[in-house]
C-alpha cells in the first residue's frame, strides 16, 4: 500500500475584508498519496492558488487540520514548518519567479545554498540538472535572455534540485505557448513516473489530462473528483 | 553562499548606479570626517601615556580668586615643596623652574646661541619621575651639583657638532655670560607624544646664580608663579580627598592677612598627568603648538557624528524606498528555504560592501583633508598614524557600527516580506514606512538648516567684531618691537628719533604695548576718600606723551602727560566711574595711591577696547615709565604712517626696516600692524566659521543627494500616474507641483524644528561676547528661504524631467 503524503481534514481559510468575513476555502477534505499527479481545476477565484499555497505552507489554513507525512502542520511553529517545506516541497510558478540578478546556474543553485550543501556537491548536482534538461549551454545567461519556455525549464529545474517529494505547480504553463506547454507537461509526467508527487493548478483540460486525478473547485469547495 | 551574496550585491550596485553614487558619496563624506576627526582626538588623547606609573603622577596647580573673579596658574609657590616634603602620601616630589636665558655659549668653540628654547632648572627627582634614557652621563645623579646641565641629544649635537656623546660630557656651556655649567648628561627624547618638550636641564641649585636668586631664596608663600612647577608621585591606593584637605589646611595656615583683607583666596589642586594636554585652564609647556581643549574636540566630534548620521540616513531612505524592487528576490529566496536571519545577513553584507567601498575612498581622502583642515590638525599628526593598532581597531569598529546603523533597518524591512504577498504581486506600499522615511528627511534637513543658521550668525558676528570701532586708530598704525636682547631705552629713543625723520611717518610713540594687545599688565590702585579705601585692579598701559596722538585717543578732560617719566596718571572713563568720580572733570587733580605713592590724575581719555570684544572694557590707566631705573616697561615703538602716494606702503616699511637695522644690527625686525593684531583676536571665531562652512556645505550636499534619490524613486514609481494625468490634460507645471508639494512640506517642517534649536545655540554662543550683534530675524528668513529654494531646485530637476516624458511611452511600458 502506498503512503499517504498529506491529508486535509475540513480545512478552511477565511480572511477579513473590511467588516466582512470572506471564505476562500471551505471544508476541504483531501488525501494525497505518494506518487499521485493531481490537477486542481476551476474558474478564476475558485481558490486553486490559495489551496496550493496553503498546502505549500506559504500560507496557512485558518481552520481544520493539515497533516504532512504524519506531522500536524497546523500546530507547528513557523521555524519547523519552513524546515519541512525546505526538505520536501518544490515550487513552480506561472510567472517563473527567477531571480533576475542571478544566472541560470546560480538560480538553480539557490535552494541548495539554504540547505547547507557543500560547494563541490552543489556543482555536481547543478551540472546534473542542467544536463538532464539540456540547458548546459545556457548556464551563464540571465533569465531575461531566455524565452518563457526556457525560463520555466529553469524554474522546474530549480524546484527539483532539492529532491522534493512533492512539487506544487501554480499554472506552470499559463505564460507559455502550446508547444512549450506540452514540453513542460511531458516533463511533469516523466517526473511523476520517477516517483515525484505533483499537484498542479490549471485552467487547461489538456494539461489536466496528464494527471492521474482531477479535483474541481468552485467558490472554495471541492465540487467534483 | 558568501560568494553568491557578493555577486548579488555587486549586480545590484551596477544596476542602480545613481543610488550607488548617492550612497557612497554620503557615506564617504561621513567616514572621511570621522576618520580625520577620530585621528585628531586619538592624537590629543594619547599624550604622555607612556610614562611608568603615569596614573600616580600629578602636577600641583593653583586656583586663585579675588572678589572680581579668578584665574588659574599651572605653577605653585616655591614654598609649597618644603611644606609637603614630609607628607607620607607623596613618594616623589619634583620641581622645576622655567627660565628663559638670553643666550648660551660654547666657550671652547666660541659659538653663541641666542634665546635657547625649552630650558628648565630642574632637580634630580625630575628624572626619577619621568624616565629618560641617558645616552651618556657622568654619574647616577647628574643634576644634583650646582653648575651642571643635562642636554637633549639634539641640543648636544647643536652645541657640540661632530663630537661623540661621551666626549661632550664634562664640556662647558656659559649661560647669560655669567653662569658656567658643565654638561653632565645627555638624554634621548621621550619615547612618544609628550608635553615635556624640554631640551636643557640645568641643576636646581644653579638658580641661585641667576637674576632671580632672591626670589628663590625667599620662598615667599604669597607668590604664585607659573614658572615654578611642582610634580608629585603619590603612593599606591592614596586617598586624593585627604590630600586635598591637607593642601587646603596648609593654605589656610599660611595665608597672609593682606590677602584675607582684600578677599583673595588660593587653592592648590592635583592635576592628573593625562589632563595636562587637554586642559587649557592651566596650559602646557609647548607654547608654539596649537592649544587644544576639550570643547573643540567635542564640537569636532559632533560634526563628524552628524555628517556620518546624514550619510546613514541617505542609505536607509534609499534602500527602504527601493525595497519593493527587491521584493521578488526576497519572496523567491524565502520560498526556497532562506530563513529571515539569512536574509538579514545577506542585506547587512551588502551594506558592509558599500561601507567598505566608501571607507577605501575616505582613506584616500585623509591625506588631503589633513591639509585642508590644518588649522585644526595638531602639528605632530602624521598620516602614518593610521597604521597604529588602536586606530585600525577603531576604524574597523566604526565600519561595523556604520554598517549596522544604516543596514539594519532596511534589512529588517526587506526580510519581513511574506513570500506569498510578494509572489502574488500585490505589494501595497504601507504608510508607516513612508512616514519613517519622511521623518528621516526632516531630520537631515533640520541638521542642514541648523548648520546654515549657525554659519550666518557666526559670520555676522565676526564681521561685527572686525568692523566695530575699537575706539582708537587701527589702520595705518604699526608697532616695532625692540629685540629682547637689547631693550635699553637709549636705543629705543634713538630708533624713535630716526623714525621721526622719515617723511611717511606721521607720529611716533615709545610704549609698552599698543592699546589693544594680548599682553596685559594689572596693578592695584587705591583711592582714599577720608578713611574709605577703594581698591581697583587697573589695566596699566605705559606710553610716552604722544601715545594718545599716535592712536587718536580722545582726551575728554585735563591734558595728556607732559613727559614720559613724570608721575602722572591718565585714566579711562570706566576707571573714572569705578573709582566713583562724578564726571571726568571731577577726577582731574585728584590723587590715587599707586604702589604706595600718591599720583595725581591729570587727564581722562575716552574708553577703547583693550582686547577682543569677547570681554568688556576694563578700567585703564595710561602712565609713563617712571620706574625705568629699576624696571623698564617701554619695549616698542608705535607709529602712524601716511605712506607717500607714489611709493606706497611697502616703501615706508622699507624705510622703517632701514632705520631699525641701523639701531639694532644683526637682529630681525618684529613689526605688527594694528589691524592685524585686532584680527588675530578672532582667530578662534574664524576657525569655527571655517569648520562650520564645511559642515554646512557637506550636510546640504548629502541631504540634497538623499532628496534627489527619493524623488527619483518616487517619479519612477508614479510614472504611470504621471502618464495618465498627462493624457487627461495636466500641464507640466501642475504635475511638477503635485510631486514637489510633498517634499517641500518636509523641508518646511525641518525649518520649524531647526529654528528654535538654532536660536538657542546662537543665543548661548553670542552670550560669550560682551559686545555682540544680536540675532536678527532676517538670518532665519534667509537661511530658510535658501534651503527651500535649493530643495525646490533639486526636486524640480527630476520631476520636470518625469513630467515632460511622453505618456504614450510610459503607459505602454507599464
Amino acid at each position: 500500500m502506498t503512503n499517504i503524503l498529506l491529508s486535509l481534514n475540513e480545512a478552511s481559510r477565511t480572511v477579513n475584508s473590511g467588516s466582512n468575513k470572506v471564505t476562500i476555502l471551505d471544508d476541504i477534505n483531501l488525501q494525497v498519496k505518494e506518487g499521485e499527479f493531481i490537477s486542481l481545476m476551476g474558474p478564476s477565484g475558485s481558490g486553486k492558488s490559495t489551496l496550493l499555497n496553503c498546502i505549500g505552507m506559504l500560507d496557512s489554513f485558518t481552520g481544520g487540520g493539515y497533516t504532512f507525512l504524519g506531522e500536524p502542520v497546523h500546530s507547528m511553529k513557523e521555524k519547523n514548518r519552513s524546515k519541512l517545506y525546505k526538505e520536501y516541497i518544490g515550487f513552480v510558478f506561472q510567472a517563473y519567479h527567477l531571480i533576475d540578478e542571478l544566472t541560470v546556474w546560480e538560480n538553480i543553485e539557490t535552494p541548495l545554498l539554504y540547505k547547507n550543501i557543500k560547494s563541490s556537491e552543489r556543482k555536481a548536482l547543478v551540472a546534473d540538472m542542467l544536463d538532464r534538461f539540456n540547458i548546459v549551454g545556457k548556464k551563464d545567461l540571465f533569465p531575461i535572455q531566455l524565452s518563457g519556455g526556457q525560463q520555466q525549464l529553469v524554474g522546474v529545474a530549480r524546484a527539483l534540485i532539492g529532491k522534493p517529494r512533492l512539487i506544487l505547480a501554480d499554472e506552470p504553463t499559463g505564460n507559455l505557448n502550446s508547444k512549450q506547454s506540452t514540453e513542460i507537461m511531458e516533463l511533469f509526467s516523466q517526473l511523476n513516473k520517477e516517483g515525484v508527487t505533483i499537484i498542479q493548478a490549471t485552467h487547461s483540460e489538456k494539461n489536466a489530462s496528464y494527471g492521474s486525478r482531477i479535483i474541481n473547485l468552485l467558490d472554495g469547495k471541492i465540487v467534483d473528483e | 553562499m558568501f560568494k553568491n551574496y557578493l555577486k548579488i550585491a555587486w549586480r545590484n550596485i551596477t544596476k542602480n548606479k545613481m543610488f550607488f553614487l548617492i550612497n557612497v558619496t554620503g557615506l564617504t563624506i561621513g567616514l572621511s570626517a570621522s576618520f580625520v576627526i577620530g585621528l585628531i582626538i586619538y592624537y590629543d588623547a594619547t599624550f604622555d601615556n607612556f610614562h611608568p606609573d603615569k596614573e600616580k603622577i600629578y602636577r600641583v596647580v593653583s586656583d586663585l580668586t579675588h572678589p572680581k573673579g579668578g584665574f588659574s596658574s599651572s605653577g605653585v609657590t616655591l614654598a609649597l615643596k618644603d611644606a609637603i616634603k614630609e607628607n607620607p602620601n607623596f613618594e616623589v616630589l619634583a620641581n622645576f623652574f622655567i627660565h628663559q636665558p638670553i643666550k648660551v655659549e660654547n666657550p671652547e668653540k666660541n659659538t653663541e646661541f641666542s634665546l635657547p628654547s625649552h630650558v628648565v632648572f630642574a632637580d634630580q627627582a625630575y628624572f626619577e619621575l619621568f624616565q629618560y634614557t641617558f645616552l651618556a652621563r657622568n654619574s647616577e645623579n647628574p643634576i644634583v651639583q650646582p653648575n651642571s646641565v643635562v642636554l637633549s641629544e639634539n641640543r648636544a649635537k647643536q652645541y657640540f657638532p661632530n663630537e661623540s656623546m661621551s666626549e661632550i660630557i664634562g664640556k662647558t656651556l656659559v649661560y647669560n655670560d655669567s653662569i658656567n655649567t658643565k654638561v653632565t648628561g645627555i638624554v634621548e627624547k621621550l619615547p612618544g607624544r609628550t608635553d615635556f618638550i624640554f631640551e636643557e636641564f640645568i641643576s636646581w641649585p644653579t638658580l641661585l646664580q641667576t637674576s632671580i636668586a632672591e626670589k628663590i631664596k625667599q620662598k615667599n608663600w604669597g607668590n604664585t608663579s607659573s614658572a615654578s612647577q611642582l610634580f608629585v608621585k603619590v603612593i599606591p591606593n592614596v586617598n586624593l580627598d585627604n590630600i586635598q584637605k591637607q593642601l587646603d589646611q596648609l593654605e589656610k595656615e599660611n595665608q597672609d592677612p593682606e590677602s584675607i583683607k582684600y578677599g583673595y583666596t588660593r587653592r592648590f589642586k592635583l592635576q592628573p598627568l593625562n589632563d595636562i594636554h587637554l586642559n587649557r585652564k592651566y596650559g602646557g609647556y609647548n607654547l608654539a603648538a596649537r592649544q587644544v581643549n576639550k570643547s573643540l574636540l567635542w564640537s569636532l566630534g559632533f560634526v563628524a557624528l552628524f555628517l556620518l548620521l546624514l550619510g546613514c540616513v541617505n542609505f536607509i531612505n534609499l534602500n527602504t524606498a527601493q525595497a519593493t524592487e527587491r521584493a521578488k528576490e526576497i519572496g523567491v529566496r524565502k520560498t526556497f528555504g532562506s530563513s529571515k536571519k539569512q536574509l538579514v545577513a545577506q542585506f547587512l553584507g551588502e551594506t558592509f560592501l558599500l561601507v567598505l567601498i566608501s571607507a577605501v575612498l575616505s582613506f584616500a581622502l585623509i591625506k588631503w583633508l589633513l591639509e585642508v583642515f590644518s588649522d585644526f590638525v595638531p602639528q605632530g599628526l602624521e598620516f602614518e598614524m593610521v597604521a597604529s593598532p588602536w586606530v585600525i581597531i577603531g576604524m574597523v569598529f566604526l565600519l561595523i557600527a556604520v554598517t549596522f546603523l544604516s543596514g539594519f533597518y532596511p534589512a529588517l524591512v526587506l526580510s519581513k516580506y511574506k513570500p506569498i504577498i510578494v509572489l502574488k504581486n500585490n505589494l501595497n506600499f504601507g504608510d508607516k514606512k513612508t512616514n519613517f522615511r519622511k521623518t528621516l528627511i526632516v531630520f537631515q534637513f533640520t541638521i542642514a538648516q541648523i548648520f546654515i543658521i549657525a554659519t550666518l550668525v557666526i559670520g555676522k558676528q565676526i564681521n561685527y567684531l572686525l568692523t566695530k570701532e575699537m575706539g582708537f586708530k587701527t589702520d595705518a598704525v604699526v608697532s616695532v618691537y625692540a629685540p629682547i636682547s637689547a631693550r635699553q631705552f637709549s636705543k629705543l629713543e634713538l630708533f624713535a628719533n630716526k623714525l621721526k625723520s622719515i617723511s611717511d611717518i606721521d607720529e611716533v610713540t615709545v610704549a609698552s604695548s599698543p592699546p589693544a594687545s594680548f599682553s596685559s599688565n594689572i596693578a592695584n590702585i587705591t583711592r582714599m576718600v577720608d578713611s574709605m579705601e577703594t581698591h581697583k585692579d587697573i589695566y596699566v598701559l605705559h606710553g610716552d606723551a604722544s601715545y594718545t596722538n599716535v592712536f587718536d585717543i580722545n582726551i575728554l578732560a585735563g591734558t595728556r602727560r607732559k613727559n614720559n617719566t613724570i608721575q602722572e596718571l591718565v585714566l579711562n572713563e570706566t576707571a573714572v566711574k569705578e573709582f566713583g568720580f562724578k564726571s571726568p572733570q571731577d577726577a582731574i587733580g585728584e590723587m590715587l595711591d599707586y604702589n604706595g605713592e600718591p599720583i595725581p590724575i591729570v587727564g581722562v581719555m575716552q574708553d577703547f577696547h583693550q582686547s577682543s570684544l569677547r570681554v568688556g572694557i576694563p578700567p585703564m590707566a595710561l602712565i609713563g615709565d617712571w620706574t625705568r631705573s629699576m624696571l623698564q616697561n617701554f619695549k616698542l615703538v608705535s607709529m602712524s604712517i601716511f605712506p607717500d602716494e607714489n611709493t606706497g606702503l611697502s616703501n615706508a616699511i622699507t624705510k622703517i626696516e632701514k632705520a631699525y637695522n641701523e639701531v639694532y644690527p644683526g637682529t630681525e625686525m618684529r613689526l605688527q600692524f594694528m589691524d592685524e593684531t585686532v584680527e588675530s583676536f578672532y582667530k578662534r571665531e574664524q576657525r569655527t566659521s571655517k569648520l562650520l562652512k564645511w559642515a554646512t556645505g557637506l550636510s546640504i550636499l548629502i541631504s540634497c543627494l538623499g532628496l534627489f534619490g527619493l524623488v527619483m524613486y518616487t517619479t519612477n514609481r508614479r510614472v504611470k500616474e504621471i502618464g495618465i494625468r498627462k493624457v487627461l490634460g495636466a500641464t507640466v507645471i501642475q504635475i511638477n507641483s503635485l510631486i514637489c508639494k510633498d517634499f517641500i512640506k518636509l523641508v518646511g517642517l525641518a525649518f520649524l524644528v531647526a529654528t528654535p534649536i538654532a536660536y538657542y545655540g546662537a543665543y548661548k554662543w553670542l552670550q560669550g561676547f560682551a559686545f555682540n550683534t544680536g540675532i536678527s530675524w532676517w538670518i532665519f528668513l534667509l537661511s530658510g528661504a535658501a534651503m527651500l529654494i535649493l530643495a525646490l531646485l533639486v526636486v524640480s530637476a527630476r520631476t520636470l524631467q518625469a513630467a515632460k516624458s511622453n505618456p504614450v511611452k510610459s503607459l505602454r511600458t507599464e
